[in-house]
């Protein structure tokens, strides 16, 4: 458009709104940061005989609003407020055939509301609703801890620990590198994780694009089956704003050497770096965003440096109010070099020590993987009267890795490889008969297929694998006055390489009351896991032991039961307890035995174990809304009752503060993270030292209106530690992250 | 009160910065400071009834006479713990040497009795030995300048030698 028919339009429109005598009204909301917020109800009062309400809007996705027939001629009250933040006023006077500009920042004020989550019963429901336990991970967290990967994020929620990746949900999982999860990702909703290992890329989804995080803690198989045993983590994506929006994001940092010269492994200091470019554009009923960015890292140990790339794209359709059609769709390839385990005496240049932990073994020197992974997904949601819903939705993710060995022997390959297609549809329908029923109710049906060389079930051939699984599900929730029923149960029908099929059923029943200052909640339930493909089929050689499939093995299953509490005794303080108790009979586990006369390892259900503890959250906001404080607490005691001993990488204790201040711009705040000592050693790693985990990240920030600027220190104090065998844990990382948001 | 309430917040954060102390640290598998050889020994067999003492010690040159027995260094050599904790896993052990060559580092089993030059062939008894990494029929050598890891051997209580064994009825090497 010219500059001439510009400003003749302009004097049109000008034109039109002085002879209406209506005016404009239009400006942003921001938290405090400086971030757009949406969802925020924007009210005009005029006070006319008492305060009336003439309009109300909503700001969208970037936090913009607007008022475009505004009666001109008099002041007018404006206030703004969203759940979760604190109300803002002011007045305004509307001029004929102008246009005014009105901007708010609203005070966090995070404890006195229960947000709505979306995870635990498969539909929206407020936190305080749930008959589970479940953590959030809001936007603003996942923004000042500066991360590069949403499980750095995800790492600090209470109840939630990673070891070297593989993610525990109250200690569910331990560590079987990274071989089948017993917790569930979901990306908006749709289960991702792999379908040859069962585990979980969480580079799949770029940090930048996640809104918060669900974790739904405890048994979660009553609807969505396998994998859920001991947790759910649902990733979910911001909403595509209205009109054109662009992000750009980068990072910079750099890692601390070794704190002792002699575990000095490079002379020079290893640096990451990474950008993020993001773009959408919304208008009417048509969203749609791209994304694209690269990391690159030195690493903090020997070799182990590793290369980032990714796409990922979505689109929103709504070609009516009451439908909406969502596309997603990623990319992303990795290739890294391989640095673990961690050279022990003898197996390096160990300099006369024990072990060496910025080092590795000689033999694996060369060792790489590439990692491809991608998905797609379609979802249709229709909401065609208030009482139902309807979603139907189509998924493909599709993993690809290949791990290189250049110094393997024959009969082992130098190259060990897997291509998993994971290929899901689900229909759901969630029925509101009046106020007091709710009904959830759905089919999905999953398959899975792997071709490999190292999950074929013969070593040095190459094979594919299929399996099959069928799922119904139904739940109903029932509200008596102040109590809240949910009954419900999933059947889920499994078939590996179309053999027999096997069923489980895993009811789930739980109750919440609701009370002045909060809510009890009560469950029982029960979990199970189909092993993974990699887990029967796989054969290779690892830690200098070859490894043998087992296609009988079987499902691991368990009942899980929790007592929990959210209170808010005062309006700054709120508190979340819950005691749960978990019996899990024929765990899957790695096993070294001797078969054929030689040693060799193998998966098998072995263990009948007990887990059980509390786990407390207090949230305070002692000077609000500048300070936020966060206690999180987690007691386990877990027991493998088939040696009678505590079960393998679960800490005793695990404990969080965090801490955050904010003042105008400027935010600091702190995490820390104690891991005590794991009771029991490996038994494959006799002698390896064992410490806690005693973590201190500092963080500073300051944010303007289209920029934000975060500085990070991981571990301050360079503290040294592992927790999976012989694979060290991040030392002192700085990062400075600055993103630009138009 | 919101005062009481920061410093109870500054307080936890200075505790949980003063929790984080060292973690892994290097562990030199010979003492720090040692001059001499490090290792472990493994124990293989039931502990007899007699015994009195394990001592490791090192020789520069293979004894061949009575009188070269009591050449071994050091003058007080360290005893291995022997009750059943210490025998059920590898048993850590250092030895302070002068710097030079040694070719014989052994375990030497002493049964109870009062050791004398003359007593030695029935008292004494070669319980195990440091072997060539390369041929493991044969004593390894040891080049001591500093501090020697990985000096690792086995004492085999079922497969004791005399000194007889080696001189002066064999003369054998071993």
């Amino acid at each position: 458009m010219s500059l001439r028919y510009a400003i003749a339009l302009a004097f049109l429109v000008g034109a039109r709104l002085d002879a209406q005598g209506i005016g404009v009204l239009h400006g942003s909301v921001t938290d405090s940061a400086g971030r757009g917020l949406d969802h925020v109800r924007v009210r005009a009062l005029r006070r006319i005989d008492g305060t009336r309400v003439i309009a109300i809007r909503f700001t969208d996705a970037s936090g913009a609003y607007r008022f475009d027939s505004l009666s001109a001629g008099g002041w007018l009250v404006i206030d703004a407020g969203r759940i979760g933040y604190g109300m803002a006023r002011d007045t305004v006077l509307i001029v004929a055939g102008d246009s005014v500009r009105l901007d708010f920042r609203l005070p966090v004020l995070p404890i006195i509301v229960s947000p709505t989550i979306v995870t635990a019963a498969k539909r929206s429901q407020l936190l305080d609703q749930a008959v589970t336990s479940v953590s959030l991970v809001d936007e603003q967290q996942i923004a000042r801890r500066a991360v590069n990967t949403i499980d750095e994020a995800v790492d600090k929620a209470p109840g939630v620990q990673f070891l070297a990746g593989q993610v525990n949900v109250r200690g569910s999982s331990g560590f079987v590198e990274g071989l089948g999860s017993r917790v569930l990702l979901l990306v908006d909703g749709v289960p991702a994780n792999q379908g040859d290992r069962g585990g979980i890329n969480w580079d799949i989804v770029p940090v930048d694009e996640v809104a918060r995080v669900e974790v739904v803690k405890g048994a979660g198989s009553a609807l969505y089956g396998s994998s859920a045993f001991g947790g759910i983590v649902n990733l979910i994506s911001r909403e595509l704003p209205e009109g054109w929006h662009a992000r750009v994001r980068t990072t910079g940092g750099v890692f601390a050497n070794p704190p002792h010269p002699e575990w000095g492994f490079r002379d020079y200091t290893g640096i990451q770096d990474g950008i993020d470019v993001a773009g959408s554009f919304g208008h009417g009923p048509v969203r749609a965003g791209l994304s694209a960015g690269a990391r690159h890292s030195d690493g903090y140990r020997q070799q182990d440096r590793a290369d980032h790339w990714q796409v990922t794209g979505r689109g929103a359709w709504r070609p009516e109010p009451a439908t909406v059609v969502n596309l997603s769709g990623a990319w992303a390839s990795d290739q890294y070099q391989v640095p673990e385990p961690w050279c022990a005496n003898k197996e390096c240049a160990d300099s006369g020590l024990a072990f060496q932990p910025f080092l590795i073994n000689t033999n694996n020197i060369g060792n790489r993987t590439r990692s491809d992974k991608g998905y797609f997904t379609a979802v249709v949601t229709r909401t065609p009267s208030e009482r139902t819903t309807w979603l139907a939705r189509a998924s493909w993710l599709r993993t690809h890795f290949t791990d290189a060995y250049p110094q393997r022997r024959p009969p082992f390959s130098t190259a060990d490889y897997s291509i998993a297609n994971r290929v899901g549809f689900e229909g759901r329908v969630v029925s509101r008969p009046d106020s007091l029923h709710v009904v959830t109710a759905g089919l999905e049906i999953t398959r899975s297929d792997d071709f490999s060389n190292v999950f074929s079930g013969n070593p040095g051939n190459t094979r594919t694998h299929i399996e099959g699984a069928y799922a119904a599900y139904a739940e109903a929730e029932q509200t008596v006055g102040r109590l809240r029923f949910t009954i419900g149960a999933r059947g889920d029908f499994l078939a590996i390489d179309g053999g027999g099929i096997t069923a489980f059923v895993s009811p789930r029943a739980g109750a919440v009351w609701s009370t002045a200052s909060g809510a009890w909640r009560a469950t029982l339930g029960r979990a199970f896991r189909a092993p993974s493909l990699a887990e029967r089929f796989v054969s290779t050689y690892a830690l200098g032991f070859p490894v043998v499939p087992n296609p009988a093995l079987e499902s691991e299953d368990g009942w899980s039961a929790e007592v929990g509490r959210t209170w808010t005794p005062r309006p700054w303080l709120r508190g979340d307890a819950a005691v749960f108790y978990t019996q899990a009979r024929r765990l899957i586990e790695p096993v070294l035995l001797i078969k054929d006369s030689s040693l060799v390892i193998q998966f098998q259900n072995v263990q009948r174990a007990r887990i059980m503890g509390l786990d407390l959250t207090v949230t305070a906001t002692p000077l609000p809304p500048h300070l936020t404080t966060t206690l999180a607490y987690q007691l386990l005691d877990a027991r493998d009752q088939s040696l009678d001993s505590a079960l393998l990488f679960r800490p005793r204790h695990l404990l969080t503060l965090s801490t955050d201040y904010g003042w105008r711009s400027f935010g600091a705040g702190a995490d820390f993270r104690f891991s005590s000592r794991f009771e029991r050693q490996d038994p494959l790693f006799q002698g390896d030292p064992r410490v806690p985990g005693k973590v201190l990240d500092v963080r500073a920030s300051w944010s303007a209106r289209s920029l934000a600027v975060h500085l990070k220190v991981a571990n301050v104090f360079n503290y040294i530690y592992n927790f999976a065998p012989r694979v060290l844990e991040p030392v002192r990382t700085a990062t400075l992250t600055i993103t630009y948001s138009y | 009160m919101t005062t009481m309430r920061t410093r109870v917040a500054l307080v936890a954060v200075a505790l949980g910065a003063l929790a984080c102390d060292q973690g892994l640290v290097p562990l030199p598998l010979c003492p720090p400071g040692l001059v001499g050889i490090c290792g472990k020994v493994t124990f293989r067999g039931a502990l007899p009834d007699s015994t009195d003492l394990v001592y490791v010690v090192a020789y520069a040159t293979v004894p061949t006479t009575q009188n070269d027995l009591f050449t071994f260094q050091p003058q007080n050599p360290p005893k291995l713990q022997l009750d059943s904790a210490g025998r059920a896993t590898p048993q850590p052990y250092a030895l302070n040497l002068p710097p030079g060559t040694y070719h014989w580092v052994l375990a030497a089993w002493k049964k109870q009795g009062i050791l004398s030059p003359q007593s030695a062939d029935s008292l004494l008894r070669e319980a195990g030995f440091y072997r060539d990494p390369i041929d493991t029929s044969k004593a390894g050598t040891v080049v001591v300048a500093g501090a020697v890891a990985g000096v690792d051997f086995t004492v085999d209580f079922t497969n004791m030698h005399p000194v007889s064994y080696y001189f002066p009825a064999s003369r054998s090497h071993p």
